[in-house]
């Protein structure tokens, strides 16, 4: 009997105690962020989303060959010798120009291991996280500010410098061949004229075979 | 007419086709769900009379409480895998003869009867003349009611009990 | 006494004297739905509804009762067809039907019956057997099971209901509802106290505690919500309705909640009785204390939802059968001697 008033009694502290709390929280200011409407600022470091400052890359690639899921595609041309394509804020010049730089936020991991290796810092998380899309192709972003037909352009100039240069440089192997084939036949000749003087004269010590004229 | 008879009329058959689902449907189911309605209707008819109390009391004895129990035992103890609660009709010619025989016989005390016929009179205050009666000069039967009650509740609990010392005993055993 | 009238011309009035609860109830499940989400948003730190209606989102239960009015009619293919539509309605008709014996105020009763108590849990007992109903005709396991529960849970619960409503009634020697308020008007307890009844007799509380906990089975609420808890029943004899056939039944089920924290403020706490005696009384008033009698028992019924877990069948019936109606019965004797003595 007295186990029985005993346990009526422990039953209704221990619901009182309960109704107590929940009515102390009832009074309490809510926790909950209206998140639409207000955002909670995200804490420094957080990784949400890449960004590129385009201005300050240099088209080195080590973002993409660090990228462990081949995230980031980049495609670079050479600058010109007519063109100067300034320098990088962090004083590093730059020389190609980047025709492609996309980054696939649909393949991305938030690993952050692009951030690190630029030499430049011009990639970099930035906090923002309301990017979803209904078309996944929507998620990859092109950072590369220029215009299609700027490419074609880059790329023709580029290739006709490339083909000048190619042609320069096969002119001057060309001309450095037939240099060498000269300096060769003239060697030749030498040794041909010191064989006929050693001929006469033994104790003449041979002239060097291998003499380069450069 | 009159909106009394309207409502009379409407219960009565109300009342008349329950009992025949429940007495014609295959369903053990449908047939208690049917006997809700009949008794419904008994309480509306009940209430048309100006017998608030006894309808009351039809509501919450029979409605509320048999035939509660009368579906949690046919949910209960049907047993199997199946939910295929069916009554069959046994006897089928004796059972026609007899009730056809009570019905005709019931037909014939109501017409032959002669009804004292008197006027509505609404009556102020119901249970104070029923709580009177029943304390005052039908005491003896009331007690007696309230006793039969008792003994039956004791013996079921005394039964209950019995079985299931003899089963927790068995279970002992084995 | 229900009184029919003779002639056809009363049914117009007769009818809009009975929607007048249907008015109330419905106005107050909108809010009450819409207010059991906030209470719980706020003893859990969150804010509830928020968005629809610009004020703390007050309009939620009406976009709530559009989409549900929209959905599609779903009966499964081996219900029990006539039943299953029928459920439903039948429980929402029993817990209005109940509402008929509420004194709202001095002014306003659907019908001054002697027998109102009585009546109304006569009535109630309906509730049961619609839940029974939607249970079986759903032909599934859960919606059975929680039926079944239903049935033994309301079977076992009533007696110590009718056990305390009995205790009131040996004080107030009357079972009319309106009769009870009445004798409830005035302040002479010690000076100051309204001579409601839970202050006229110290046993009364006890009665009072014995009748909210019986309540609260009868009306399904946390922590005895076995037959339709959601997390191990998926909402027992809910789980094949959909659209306005389930809002049905959580009209019901508020209306029923609403029903019984009503009389428990009619039988202890004065019915529409104002606590300052004669200060704002009047027709108009006096609904108002009686709303707000009715919506704190309500609130509290909320609060303990979301504070108490749920008990287990076999605890649940050991509170009934163990405690509460020795307790009720031995507190019905006790009511009664302070009566003969005092």
């Amino acid at each position: 009997m007295l186990y029985v008033f005993k346990e009526g009694w422990s039953t209704f502290k221990s619901i009182f105690t309960g109704m107590g709390v929940t009515i102390r929280h009832f009074f309490s200011p809510s926790v909950t962020e209206k998140y639409p409407y207000e955002k909670i600022e995200l804490p420094k470091g957080a990784r949400a989303k890449l960004h590129v400052n385009i201005d300050d890359c240099i088209g080195c690639n080590l973002c993409a060959r660090a990228c462990p899921v081949n995230c980031i595609d980049i495609e670079t041309v050479k600058a010109t010798d007519d063109v100067d394509l300034g320098k990088t804020s962090t004083g590093n010049p730059k020389r190609f120009w980047l025709t492609r730089f996309d980054i696939d936020m649909a393949k991305c991991m938030y690993c952050d291991l692009c951030v690190h290796p630029c030499p430049t810092n011009c990639i970099y998380m930035v906090p923002e996280y309301e990017y979803s899309e209904v078309d996944r192709s929507n998620l990859v972003y092109h950072f590369s500010n220029l215009k299609p037909e700027m490419v074609a352009e880059v790329k023709e100039k580029a290739e006709q410098e490339a083909e000048q240069k190619k042609r320069e440089r096969q002119e001057m192997m060309r001309k450095k061949a037939e240099a060498a084939k000269k300096k060769k036949e003239e060697q030749e000749k030498k040794q041909a004229e010191a064989k006929k003087s050693s001929n006469k004269n033994d104790n003449d010590k041979p002239s060097t075979p291998g003499k380069k004229d450069s | 007419m009159e909106l009394t008879t309207i409502l009379f009329y409407f219960f009565s058959i109300a009342t008349i086709g329950a009992a025949a689902v429940m007495v014609f449907s295959k369903n053990i189911v449908h047939s208690a769900f049917a006997l809700m309605f009949s008794l419904i209707g008994v309480a509306s008819l009940y209430v048309l009379l100006y017998a608030d109390f006894i309808a009351a009391t039809q509501l919450l004895v029979y409605v509320g409480g048999i035939l509660i129990l009368i579906l949690f035992g046919v949910m209960l103890t049907t047993q199997g895998r199946s939910f295929d609660y069916k009554t069959i009709t046994v006897n089928l010619v004796p059972a026609s003869i007899l009730s056809l025989g009570v019905a005709a016989l019931l037909i014939f005390v109501f017409v032959k009867t002669d009804w004292m016929i008197s006027e509505v009179a609404e009556p102020d205050q119901t249970i104070y003349d029923l709580g009177m009666l029943l304390m005052g000069d039908y005491v003896l039967p009331f007690i007696i009611a309230g006793v039969l009650l008792l003994i039956a509740i004791i013996g079921a609990i005394l039964m209950a009990t019995r079985l299931s010392s003899q089963s927790i005993k068995n279970e002992n055993i084995e | 006494m229900i009184n029919f009238a003779a002639n056809t011309t009363y049914t117009l009035p007769i009818l809009v004297h009975a929607a007048v609860p249907l008015t109330i109830i419905v106005v107050y499940a909108l809010v009450a739905i819409w207010g059991e989400r906030k209470v719980a948003g706020f003893i859990q730190d969150r804010l509830g509804p928020m968005h629809v209606g610009r004020w703390h989102g007050w309009a939620q239960s009406i976009a709530d009762l559009l989409k549900l009015l929209q959905k599609e009619d779903i009966v499964p293919k081996d219900a029990s067809r006539f039943l299953f539509k029928f459920a439903p309605f039948m429980m929402f008709a029993a817990s209005y039907a109940a509402f008929a014996v509420i004194p709202f105020s001095s002014g306003y009763i659907g019908s001054n019956i002697n027998i109102g108590v009585f009546y109304l849990l006569a009535v109630t007992s309906l509730l049961t057997l619609s839940i029974i109903m939607a249970a079986w005709a759903s032909n599934n396991k859960w919606s059975l099971l929680g039926g079944m529960r239903s049935a033994a849970q309301m079977v076992s619960y009533e007696v110590p209901t009718i056990a305390t409503v009995l205790t009131v009634i040996v004080v107030a020697g009357s079972l009319n509802l309106m009769t009870i308020t009445e004798m409830q008007a005035g302040n002479d307890i010690l000076g100051f106290l309204p001579n409601w009844l839970i202050f006229q007799n110290p046993f009364l509380i006890v009665a009072f505690i014995i009748f909210f906990i019986s309540i609260l089975a009868e009306a399904h609420r946390v922590p005895f919500d076995l037959p339709e808890s959601e997390s191990e029943l998926v909402a027992g004899y809910q789980t094949e309705y959909s659209g306005i056939r389930w809002a049905m039944f959580m009209l019901a089920e508020y209306a029923d909640m609403l029903l019984l924290s009503l009389l428990g403020a009619v039988l202890f706490f004065g019915g529409w009785n104002s606590p300052f005696g004669d200060f704002m009384s009047g027709p108009f008033w006096e609904f108002f204390w009686f709303m707000l009698k009715g919506l704190l028992l309500v609130f509290v019924m909320m609060w303990i939802r979301w504070t108490l877990p749920r008990y287990r069948v076999d605890q649940l019936m050991h509170i009934c059968w163990g405690i509460l109606i020795p307790l009720s019965f031995i507190n019905l004797v006790l009511v009664a001697l302070w009566e003969v003595i005092f």
